[in-house]
């Protein structure tokens, strides 16, 4: 009947329709739209901030009555400075820097030891004045060398020792080869640290970018899935207990209803998702660079990235949303809701487990296998989509299974729901669910 | 030829049989009620008649079709608990029932507002389903039933929860939708509602179908053996020999006379004695309350069936009246 495909289309639309605009119309969604990508953008930003920030400067004093020493220090600890600027600022390494922590400013002050030094000292250590204070004192026997103690203000600034240990071994090593006559010029050829350049391949400029990138959209994807496929659970079972499905099942088929709330509610995901990655390219379009301590990280993500992304989004979604349907209609209340909903749950915490591993190694035999299964296929198939090079016919394979198995538990769930919707009092128990498919 | 008709149907739920080899069939244009004690299976019999569920046996024929999802159009059903979305506004929520029945936007939103202006709600269109009483959303509810015009009218308890007005305005409102042609069905507990709206009646017990016919036919076929009188003094004329049990309320009693060939007669010498002994405000004949009946026919079908069932049902036991005292004459 061509007629009754037509109109109960109609009444899908309706459904969604009404679901869409008094979901959108709620503060919640207003409150999520906002707050979420404020509550991740202050995470990413605030760790790195607060990284950028804790190592910025420190004051140091330096206790010898060796002046001359005193000096090489300090333009040795200043040289060190500006190499590892350059280094950073340097677009071929992008993420060299990234990687360890920005080497901090050092301050020194040169202090001629005396009677009252080390209570001086102590007391700017304890008041916050000073980060640490290095003794410096000269050997006993000529040739030795002089002995070395750091006090730090707390055990953490154990950056800070180093930095100092690897300045001081230049200077003596370059004191040294002066005592054997090599000229400077050469001693600083001789003592200038070696860099690897690192070569990137063409095809992707901008790895680091592109995993966070990714990453960050791997995540809304888990989240916004599992959130969305609890609300579509979690209205189910308000509707059964306002006893809102009678009137409703007078005029429209269950199948509808069910049809109209998983797109209706979809659809108000989908309106979320889309806000928040217009805000993010604009961002991006905008050029804002942003700043992590130094290293520059933009929004890398190519314009198939975003279509597979919505693409696996979509199945996701409808995947996890039929079975959210189906464990709504089978359960009389948010209790019993909670009992079943690991079967939603477990599958996608099992994909957010391997972004870990498989972020580095998207083409591994592994993620190739898992990838095909349709439960994982949303989230691991848009992981390899994005960084890795998977086959064509894996994708194309990937979309068919995960189609092919969303067309199937619509088929339970429809059946399922058309008899538990008006099922109140027991949880059904499984022969009484088989048989419930039996029935039509 | 019927309206509705049910053939034979039985359901039953897990190993509760809510609805035994039930036939009953509705004529086009009358008011028909569906009565019994709570747990007969009225909620079951109407559900299968709009195919939330179908019968496990039997048939179902809607407008001398059997039954099809596409005859819903013409049927309105007020399901017996109330279902409306608690978020939703008022207005809203009945354009969007009435969408859901093919009536434009603008049609339902005007029909909305003219059934508001009758039942006297308009003032909750604009507020939230939540804001409001029961018997207010109770009235949304009955709204949203009617706004496709619906040639079928099929109500769950159309009345429970409402105060005696707003009780009063919906049986008008019923009335009136019979008399513009309309066919209404609906089910109550309460059987002194229904023998002044109803053509037809059925009613049911346990699933079985104890007596059904129009109203008039129903009563009539019962000997006018009931004695309602009210009197002040002396109540030994209680004791004459034509009284077979009394019901003592203050000031009042209702008696029931003993099956005999003259029962007018009895009653003329029972109404002679009485103003010999008291002072009589008010002696009426009248036949038994459809309460009665029930009860009676109840009583005479235990035996053969489900004897323990129904002298231990409470449903049974709710329909004495707790505040009347019998009194053998």
């Amino acid at each position: 009947m061509p007629r009754l495909g037509a109109v109960s289309m109609r009444n899908v639309w309706l459904i969604a329709h009404r679901e869409y605009v008094e979901r959108i119309r709620t503060r919640g969604f207003i409150i999520t739209t906002v707050l979420i990508p404020l509550i991740m953008g202050g995470l990413l930003f605030g760790g790195a901030f607060l990284g950028s920030t804790t190592s910025q400067e420190s004051h140091i004093a330096i206790v010898s009555s060796d002046t001359q020493l005193i000096l090489d220090l300090q333009t040795e600890l200043q040289r060190r400075q500006l190499q590892q600027q350059e280094t950073a600022a340097d677009p071929q390494h992008p993420s060299t820097a990234s990687q360890q922590n920005k080497p901090p400013a050092i301050i020194v002050d040169a202090v001629d030891p005396g009677p009252g030094t080390r209570a001086r000292l102590d007391a700017d250590l304890a008041s916050g004045d000073l980060d640490g204070y290095l003794w410096i004192t000269p050997a006993t026997t000529p040739g030795a060398r002089p002995s070395f103690v750091f006090t730090p203000r707390s055990a953490n600034r154990s950056s800070l020792k180093n930095t100092l240990a690897a300045a001081l071994g230049t200077v003596l090593i370059r004191e040294q080869l002066a005592h054997q006559g090599v000229v400077a010029s050469d001693a600083d050829t001789m003592l200038q640290p070696v860099v690897i350049a690192g070569s990137q391949r063409a095809a992707q400029p901008d790895r680091a970018s592109a995993e966070i990138s990714v990453s960050v959209l791997f995540f809304v994807m888990y989240m916004v899935i599992m959130l969305y496929g609890m609300n579509v659970a979690r209205s189910i079972i308000e509707e059964k207990t306002s006893r809102i499905f009678e009137v409703m099942l007078a005029t429209v088929r269950p199948e509808a209803m069910m049809a109209g709330k998983i797109i209706g509610v979809g659809s108000v995901g989908l309106t979320q998702v889309g806000i928040w990655l217009a805000a993010l390219l604009a961002f991006a379009g905008a050029s804002v660079a942003v700043h992590f301590g130094g290293d520059s990280l933009h929004v890398a993500l190519t314009a198939a990235q975003v279509v597979f992304f919505f693409v696996y989004f979509i199945l996701g979604y409808l995947f996890y949303a039929s079975i959210a349907a189906a464990l709504g209609a089978m359960t009389n209340s948010e209790q019993e809701l909670q009992q079943l909903n690991m079967f939603l749950m477990i599958p996608l915490m099992v994909c957010f487990v391997l972004l870990g591993p498989l972020i580095n190694t998207p083409d591994s035999t592994l993620a190739r296998v898992l990838a095909l299964f349709p439960p994982f296929t949303p989230l691991l198939m848009y992981l390899r989509v994005s960084l890795g090079q998977p086959r064509p016919w894996e994708v194309a394979l990937s979309l068919v299974l995960t189609s092919a198995s969303i067309g199937v538990i619509v088929w339970i769930t429809s059946r399922i729901y058309r008899i538990g919707v008006l099922m109140y009092g027991k949880r059904p128990n499984l022969p009484e669910i088989i048989r419930w498919l039996k029935y039509s | 030829m019927s309206i509705v008709q049910l053939n034979h149907v039985r359901k039953v739920y897990d190993t509760k049989v809510a609805v035994a080899d039930l036939s009953v069939a509705i004529e086009p244009g009358t008011m028909f009620g569906l009565l019994g004690p709570n747990g007969s299976g009225k909620t079951s019999t109407i559900r299968m008649m709009i195919g939330i569920t179908v019968p496990d046996s039997g048939s179902v024929s809607l407008f001398k079709e059997p039954f099809a999802r596409r005859l819903l159009g013409q049927v309105g059903y007020l399901p017996e608990e109330r279902g409306l979305y608690k978020k939703m506004k008022v207005i809203d929520q009945l354009v969007f029932l009435g969408r859901l029945h093919y009536v434009p936007a603008a049609l339902a939103e005007k029909r909305a507002r003219d059934w508001c202006e009758r039942l006297q709600i308009s003032e909750a269109l604009p507020k939230k389903t939540e804001d409001l009483s029961k018997g207010m959303q109770q009235k949304i509810q009955f709204i949203a039933t009617l706004l496709h015009d619906p040639a079928l009218i099929i109500m769950d308890e159309p009345f429970s929860g409402l105060d005696p007005v707003n009780a009063l305005l919906l049986m008008d409102t019923l009335l009136d939708l019979r008399r513009q042609g309309r066919t209404v069905i609906f089910s109550t507990h309460r059987m002194d509602q229904v023998e002044k709206l109803c053509d037809n009646i059925a009613l049911i017990h346990n699933g079985h179908l104890v007596l059904s016919g129009s109203m008039g036919e129903i009563k009539s076929s019962y000997p006018r053996n009931r004695v309602h009188i009210s009197f002040e003094g002396d109540d030994s004329f209680l004791t004459h020999p034509a009284v077979e049990s009394v019901k003592r309320y203050p000031g009042q009693a209702d008696i029931k006379l003993r099956p005999s060939a003259t029962l007018a007669d009895d009653a003329q010498s029972l109404l002679a004695q009485a103003i010999s002994r008291a002072r009589i405000l008010r002696f009426e004949v009248i036949e038994p309350t459809l309460e009665e009946i029930f009860i009676e026919k109840v009583q005479q079908t235990a035996p053969d069936e489900e004897r323990l069932e129904s002298a231990t049902s409470p449903a049974v036991d709710s329909l004495a009246k707790p505040e009347g005292s019998c009194l053998n004459a």
